[in-house]
């Protein structure tokens, strides 16, 4: 499987291999049974007697949270396919393929394009997507899975096919043979399917399952999310006979980054980082001849519909045709300045278009040599698809745009001038750009634009572990609070950098969850057990309605709130369930239009990822989330947890009167703030005045002249806050903050693992506590 | 040995150079390792000017003895001697050198690599302190002023203080990482003494160097994360020297540490020879790219004491670098 990018230091490793809930089940009772025994943490390979050596972790929980509506990419596009419509309507389909994992389907017209459908289950990058066939649209992405969807459905996938064994980097498909599709990805892998095969035997052994069994590797068994609630029992799935294997193109020894087929689906071309373009027969995958001249991995091909021609581009800048009859390079091309990423050529093969790198869209007479820059764009270009008399170009930006071009005669534009002759060697373009002779582009503005979000570029959790401080493509600072998925301020363009010092907080937290931004959006990871060592007191959340020090775990709270929909739905098709002591999403109002743009994505019961919304689960997916997931909202049990507690000593600080309160070592949860262990020594004080005296003395006015920080003001007074004598607790001759917490005095001030040793200090009369 | 040096006088005839001197110098057990490395850097000549002419500028009776003015009275011993060839007993230094590093205390068998490594490291930090005395015009209570910022200066190791030493052995490399996916270029750079390259049987020092700054693909499971793509991606990266040094010193990775065998290079057999022709071929390519000087740097490991014999094949090597 495709392994997310973790930075996460080593973990209890519970064994995953369960593929049955009933040996997780068990396994869980002994953890109940050796609760508290660390030595039980190591569940390892209690329940497999297999001697396999690595220890896999388990299922991690992740979700996806997007800030804004649902009708636009949040990430670059990365591939295009188009359909033209034969009604009379003209009313054309885009399909669009984002890194930010989802297809959308676009209603184009004239001067138009609105989103109609989006395609949503890969968990990684789109990085292809072809249309074969009368509807069915195929994606591959780098979760390494190729998808087939209903192209016209509102979003319905009909396969899922497990062959690859890493990123699938691109796909083709054959325009006379509906039924044909190559699969090509990093590792050298090509495949080429049969799609009436490949997705037939399934739709007759169970209705709707829409994965695709795998003949080759047995660690993919068959998953569905339809057929999973009606099916009790595992064996089903293990005895169903192996399914359909593609045809493999053997003899790729590096990764391959693209592939194009001729219209009657006999011919494969690849290309990739062996800089060499392979030639294949499809139906046998037998290789026919290999095509040497490019410098760099080949990013970019096309074939003639004939199969005679095949167009290359590469990231040695250059665009080659060759002549697969004659087995040779006739032309190259050296148009850009930059990689070539994208090709697109006129239906009679006597033009190309092509872009790349250098954000440069060029038009080449690929027998007249006559280059001409029609457009630049702010980003590198990655793919480009002709559609009548535009091109739709998409970029490593989440907006997608159409240029004009003249459909029926190509050789027009050149006649606009600022033409130039394509030398035939890499480095003439260079020269020439050298030289002042930079083109001027033919067109300065998009017939129509498809507009999409800057997508999330970089973000820093911070310290208090529940916001997360993000900046997009377009330069826009915002704070997210990842327990409930929101944005809770939005900068605009600030410096990310200076926001990030200006929110820094002294607080010491362990961290429960880890972000990446692949997708564009926050993606927040959660695993168990480490996710739910974080504990924090429902006063200093602000939930009112809880008693101040309750404990609140804060993955617990955050996973019953992604789950509420689940839940309810669960509610009400089972009746009553038994929901743990009632105290589900008890009073956290949620909005709802904001859960609309959360997506899950974890790892069922049977391998294989999955991602929905989490409006959109149907609350029979029981198996499809990790055991762990379920023990936390449905039984409200939590996996065996590493010590909260923190211990210290309280001593009286040196030259104080105080006397000795406790001799020995104290301990409690490392979330305790000091103003308590404040109450605690006041409590214990031995004083020699009654209590009551001393606050007269002290003025006995209320309230305490803070001058803490600024989000303690802003909460108001807090029980605790009444007048009592001062104390003051010291560490490392600190006077410590009632604010912090003992875990954040430990980082902070202590700075060292051992027991914290705080001095406590009387005065009588008011102490303004110093900002640390 | 008188003989053996009068031999080697014969041998070479007219072709000893002006004023070089060739004295072997005396095994006291096991510090071969030491001899090769003080031969190599002896016959080094850009460093062995310098050194004696630090020598000539320091020699003060008040300095303290340490490994560089070891080194120096060594090398000033050796090319004061009024014969052309013989040979010499480093005790002096060898002694030195066992005061400084417990490591090479004992009998074992040394790596000269890491010998000579320790050896540069030594005499930089040397000089680098003379320098900063001087600086402070040689102030005793230095701590006291540095207080506070001598952590923080180890922690970022050394601002770039250049010594002779540096001038002659530091280059710098660049690290380049290529994204395949949006084929961004990051590149870090990093300083080196030397070069450490593994070799294949029967190859050349060329071949070597190829393999050294050939490009090495980080996939499947070795995925680079991309910041520009925010993901993990294909990448090739490659090291490239950015600036030469002036005196390159390669080191030829001829033991493959097994575990089994325990520590220490393995006396076994090894095929590897360095064709005389390749040679020559590679130091042409080398000047070419404006390598000024070029030392290889051979573990010669020589368990007998036939420290003539080892000079001969010195001579061979010096004669080819220095011709």
């Amino acid at each position: 499987m495709f392994s997310l990018p973790s930075s996460l230091t080593s973990q209890t490793f519970v064994n995953s291999q369960f593929q049955d809930q009933r040996i997780s089940l068990l396994i869980l009772l002994r953890i109940d049974l050796d609760f508290g025994n660390s030595a039980m943490h190591r569940v390892g390979s209690a329940g497999n007697t297999s001697n396999s050596v690595r220890a896999r972790k388990e299922k991690r929980l992740t979700y996806v949270l997007t800030d804004a509506d649902d009708t636009k990419h949040c990430a670059g596009v990365n591939s295009l396919a188009l359909r033209k419509s034969s009604a009379p309507d003209n009313c054309s389909y885009l399909f669009t393929g984002s890194r930010d994992g989802r297809l959308k389907r676009w209603e184009v017209s004239e001067n138009s394009a609105t989103c109609s459908a989006t395609f949503e289950s890969h968990v990684d990058w789109v990085n292809d997507a072809v249309l074969v066939g009368e509807n069915t649209l195929v994606s591959c992405s780098s979760d390494t899975t190729v998808k087939t969807w209903d192209c016209f459905s509102d979003g319905t996938c009909t396969g899922t096919f497990r062959q690859h064994t890493d990123y699938v980097t691109c796909l083709a498909s054959a325009e006379r043979n509906g039924n044909i599709v190559a699969s090509g990805g990093l590792g050298g892998e090509v495949f080429i399917w049969d799609l009436e095969g490949a997705l037939a035997p399934l739709t007759k052994s169970n209705e709707g399952d829409d994965d695709c069994s795998n003949g080759i590797n047995g660690s993919f068994p068959v998953t569905s999310l339809r057929t999973i609630s009606s099916s009790n029992s595992i064996s089903s799935h293990t005895n169903q006979p192996q399914g359909y294997v593609p045809v493999v193109a053997k003899g790729h020894k590096e990764s391959v980054y693209a592939l194009a087929m001729n219209d009657s689906g006999t011919l494969l071309v690849s290309g990739g980082t062996e800089k060499a373009v392979r030639v294949w027969d499809s139906r046998t995958g037998s290789k026919t001849m290999k095509l040497r001249g490019h410098t760099d991995n080949v990013r970019a091909l096309l074939l003639d519909p004939t199969g005679r021609f095949c167009l290359s581009g590469s990231s040695d800048s250059m665009i080659r045709l060759w002549d697969l009859g004659q087995q040779r390079c006739v032309h190259s091309y050296a148009v850009h300045m930059d990689s070539v990423w994208a090709l697109a050529s006129t239906p009679s093969f006597s033009h190309v278009y092509s872009g790349g790198r250098d954000l440069s869209l060029y038009l080449t007479d690929l027998a007249t040599r006559e280059s001409i820059l029609l457009c630049t764009r702010e980003h590198p270009i990655q793919k480009l698809a002709l559609h009548d008399d535009g091109i739709w170009v998409a970029t490593t930006d989440s907006s997608v745009h159409r240029w004009p071009i003249e459909d029926h005669n190509p050789q027009q534009v050149f006649q606009r001038g600022g033409s130039f002759l394509a030398g035939n060697l890499s480095f003439s373009r260079a020269r020439a750009s050298l030289e002042g002779s930079i083109p001027v582009p033919v067109y300065r503005e998009p017939t129509l634009t498809v507009e999409g979000i800057p997508g999330i570029v970089q973000h820093e959790i911070l310290n208090n572990r529940r916001h997360v401080l993000t900046k997009d493509n377009g330069g826009s600072v915002k704070l997210w609070e990842i327990t409930k998925g929101v944005v809770i301020q939005d900068y605009g363009q600030v410096s990310f950098e200076k926001k990030k010092e200006e929110l820094f907080e002294m607080v010491s937290i362990p961290a429960w969850f880890t972000v990446d931004s692949r997708l564009g959006s926050l993606s927040v990871h959660l695993d168990t057990p480490q996710c739910f060592s974080t504990e924090l007191y429902a006063i200093d959340l602000n939930i009112t309605e809880k008693a101040e020090d309750d404990k609140i775990n804060l993955a617990r709270e955050t996973l019953k709130g992604l789950l509420a929909h689940w839940l309810a739905k669960k509610k009400v098709k089972y009746g009553t369930q038994p929901l743990a002591n009632g105290e589900v999403t008890s009073g956290r109002d949620r909005d709802r239009d904001r859960d609309r743009d959360i997506s899950v994505i974890t790892e069922g019961s049977q391998g294989g990822q999955w991602r929905r919304k989490i409006t959109e689960l149907d609350g029979v997916e029981d198996e499809e989330f990790p055991w762990w997931v379920l023990d936390c909202v449905l039984h409200n049990r939590l996996p065996p947890r590493e010590n909260t507690k923190c211990s210290f000593y309280l001593q009286p600080y040196e030259g104080s009167a105080l006397q000795i309160l406790t001799q020995g070592k104290l301990s409690a949860p490392r979330i305790l703030r000091i103003h308590k262990v404040v109450n605690y020594v006041v409590e214990k004080m031995v004083v020699e005045k009654p209590l009551d005296s001393l606050i007269n003395d002290a003025g006995g006015q209320l309230p305490l002249p803070f001058v803490g920080d600024g989000s303690f003001k802003s909460m108001g007074l807090k029980p605790w806050q009444k007048l009592k004598p001062s104390v003051e607790i010291l560490c490392n001759n600190q006077v410590l903050n009632p604010e912090m917490s003992l875990a954040t005095v430990r980082t902070y001030i202590w700075k060292k693992t051992e027991d914290l040793p705080l001095h406590t200090r009387t005065r009588w009369c008011y102490i303004i506590y110093p900002i640390i | 040995m008188g003989a053996a040096g009068s031999k080697l006088e014969k041998a070479l005839g007219d072709q000893f150079p002006e004023g070089e001197r060739y004295f072997g110098l005396e095994n006291f057990g096991n510090t071969c390792y030491c001899n090769s490395v003080l031969q190599a850097l002896y016959f080094c000549v850009p460093f062995r000017e310098q050194l004696l002419e630090y020598y000539e500028k320091v020699k003060n009776p008040d300095v303290e003895e340490n490994l560089l003015t070891c080194l120096a009275e060594l090398f000033t011993q050796i090319s004061t001697q009024k014969k052309k060839t013989g040979v010499i007993a480093p005790k002096r230094f060898v002694q030195r050198v066992k005061k400084e590093n417990e490591l090479f205390r004992g009998y074992m068998h040394q790596d000269a690599h890491e010998f000579l490594n320790f050896l540069l490291n030594e005499l930089v930090d040397i000089l680098e302190k003379e320098t900063k005395g001087t600086k402070e015009h040689s102030s005793p209570p230095e701590k006291i002023p540095n207080g506070i910022h001598v952590p923080q200066a180890n922690g970022v190791r050394k601002e770039p203080l250049v010594t002779w030493v540096h001038k002659n052995f530091q280059g710098i490399l660049t690290n380049e990482t290529k994204c395949l996916r949006c084929e961004t270029v990051t590149a870090r750079d990093e300083t080196f003494l030397d070069l450490s390259l593994d070799i294949e049987q029967n190859s050349s020092i060329t071949s070597c160097l190829k393999n050294f700054s050939s490009t090495e693909t980080l996939n499947a499971e070795d995925k680079f994360f991309c910041d520009k793509c925010c993901s993990l991606q294909e990448a090739q990266k490659r090291m490239k020297i950015k600036k030469q040094p002036h005196i390159l010193v390669i080191h030829l990775k001829r033991f493959k540490y097994m575990e089994q065998l325990g520590s220490g290079p393995n006396h076994g057999h090894y095929q590897f020879k360095l064709p005389l022709v390749q040679l020559r071929s590679m130091q042409a390519t080398l000047t070419m790219d404006t390598f000024c000087f070029m030392r290889a740097l051979l573990e010669i490991i020589t368990t007998s004491p036939a420290e003539s014999n080892s000079i001969m094949r010195m001579r061979g090597w010096m004669g080819l670098m220095y011709s």
